[in-house]
């Protein structure tokens, strides 16, 4: 699964730090998240989508080998 | 978030100082010969030796799971998920070093080592494989920022 967190993040003008802060996880996990080496439990990634203010489909897109 | 059973942050800190507390009483004892007063004749549950052995292996034993399976400062998914992969290769591991060590042992004292061994490494094995990958984890994060 890929995601443009990173991209929101530009939009939205915020720090991994900080959205890390937003939702009450590490700032490693946000790393991982952003690189693809982890992919989030629905809770979080709806978390995430809630941030920003768009729908999980617009931050997480499912990739050909999912 | 909820996440499975885990002790305080600072049960990381009395870990540590139960494990290191266990060291010196043990060196102590099998290095320098300290004997207590009249050890060398009882034997049995009661006797002073075992007594000694069961007090600081479970010291010990309180430091390593303290030290373990403490939660982290931010406890979150992830960290949960590492520690996961981490316990199940710790247990594949130490799964496999015990069967080695069993098939190059013929001894029935040598077997009573294993056992004893056995104790404690698994939960090494697990320490050190998540203290590892929470320290990659951080050094990609770090690598990340620059």
């Amino acid at each position: 699964m890929k995601n443009n967190i990173r991209v929101e993040r530009a939009i939205k003008n915020i720090t991994q730090a900080e959205l890390a802060e937003l939702i009450g996880v590490s700032r490693q996990t946000i790393n991982t998240i952003e690189s693809n080496r982890y992919v989030p439990s629905t809770i979080l990634a709806l978390k995430i989508a809630r941030v920003f203010g768009k729908p999980a489909e617009e931050i997480f897109q499912l990739e050909d080998g999912d | 978030m909820k996440t499975r059973f885990l002790f305080p942050y600072w049960c990381k800190y009395l870990g540590v100082a139960c494990f290191v507390a266990h060291v010196p009483v043990v060196l102590f004892q099998k290095q320098l010969g300290f004997d207590f007063p009249g050890a060398s004749e009882s034997t049995g549950i009661f006797s002073s030796h075992h007594v000694f052995y069961v007090l600081t292996t479970l010291l010990m034993l309180t430091g390593l799971v303290l030290f373990a399976f403490s939660k982290e400062k931010i406890e979150d998914e992830q960290i949960a998920q590492l520690r996961m992969d981490s316990l199940q290769w710790a247990v594949y591991l130490s799964y496999i070093l015990l069967i080695i060590s069993l098939a190059l042992t013929s001894d029935k004292a040598d077997a009573k080592d294993i056992i004893h061994l056995n104790v404690w490494v698994p939960l090494v094995i697990f320490i050190v494989l998540f203290r590892w990958k929470m320290f990659r984890n951080s050094r990609y994060t770090k690598e990340d920022a620059i």
